[in-house]
């Protein structure tokens, strides 16, 4: 049995309530999993690009997470998570067309009707983030996937390495030129900040 | 990073030179290298125009990508935390 503080489960002062076991592996999953939803929608949001299949890869990913949390070693949880998603997110493409799976324009979409939204800011810089976000829209699908999971997203490199299924290295190498041709786009279009030479 | 690690360390303490700090500079910017080569990258940045410049620019794409990020839509966070706690409490709905 498990003693439980009264006042944390809301039925006034007594004490020493004593209430039905639970699991510990509930009590993991409300620890590591829940407080990950978040994050887990929105990686989903970049792999899918579509709200509504976001929701239900994340919904996927909680039930086969609460259904392995028994084996789960508590480190790492949302590595671990991760893990999960993107499996779900492979098995849900099997049955999917892969031509429904990518849609630049649709990206672009989300990225430029977010970047003109309330910001104030100069047309200089509005100039520079359009550039920017052009080529985002023009780089290829896995590094265009790569810089959105680790500058829109905020993953670590070990983490989009998880959800990708890649190695870190190969994280490194594509953020790496997806930036380095940015910033070429930048520099060809006369508005990265000048260098001296 | 091993590989990393062996091919781009510094001595502890030595200036970083150009080179060293472009290949590094991603990195820096994702706060991926450890807190000694931050502090050498950035003391370089601030004495080196040419590589302050570059990290610039690297900053402003970051910024740019950060600043597109749509909020999350709060009913669909609502919903999956609910099933989440739904999964935990056995309600019979749920898979």
């Amino acid at each position: 049995m498990v003693l439980l503080d009264a006042s944390s489960i809301g039925v006034g002062p007594r004490v020493g309530v004593r209430m039905p076991d639970r699991p510990p592996a509930h009590d993991a999953f409300e620890r590591h999993v829940l407080p990950e939803i978040e994050v887990l929608l929105r990686v989903a949001r970049s792999l899918t690009r579509n709200h509504a299949e976001a929701e239900d890869l994340v919904q996927d990913t909680l039930v086969r997470a609460f259904r392995a949390i028994d084996r789960f070693d508590g480190r790492h949880p949302r590595a671990w998570l991760l893990t999960i998603l993107r499996n779900a997110h492979i098995n849900r493409n099997r049955r999917r067309r892969p031509e429904l799976l990518r849609d630049p324009d649709l990206a672009l979409e989300r990225l430029e009707s977010t970047a003109s939204g309330d910001r104030a800011e100069s047309s200089v810089d509005d100039a520079i983030d359009s550039e920017i976000l052009r080529a985002v829209a023009a780089l290829d699908e896995p590094f265009r996937r790569v810089l959105e999971l680790v500058d829109v997203d905020g993953l670590t490199y070990a983490e989009a390495a998880e959800v990708l299924g890649i190695p870190i290295g190969t994280v490194m190498s594509r953020l790496h030129r997806a930036r380095a041709r940015i910033r070429d786009r930048l520099d060809r279009a006369g508005i990265a900040p000048r260098r001296s030479g | 990073m091993s590989w990393l690690s062996t091919m781009l360390r510094p001595r502890p303490g030595t200036p970083m030179d150009c080179r060293q700090v472009a290949q590094l500079l991603q990195h820096y910017l994702d706060g991926e290298v450890d807190a000694d080569r931050a502090r050498r990258i950035a003391a370089h940045l601030d004495d080196c125009r040419h590589c302050g410049l570059e990290a610039e620019t690297y900053e402003r794409i970051k910024a740019a990508l950060a600043a597109s990020q749509s909020p999350l839509p709060e009913d669909a966070v609502d919903r999956l935390r609910e099933f989440g706690e739904e999964l935990v409490r056995g309600d019979p709905t749920t898979p």
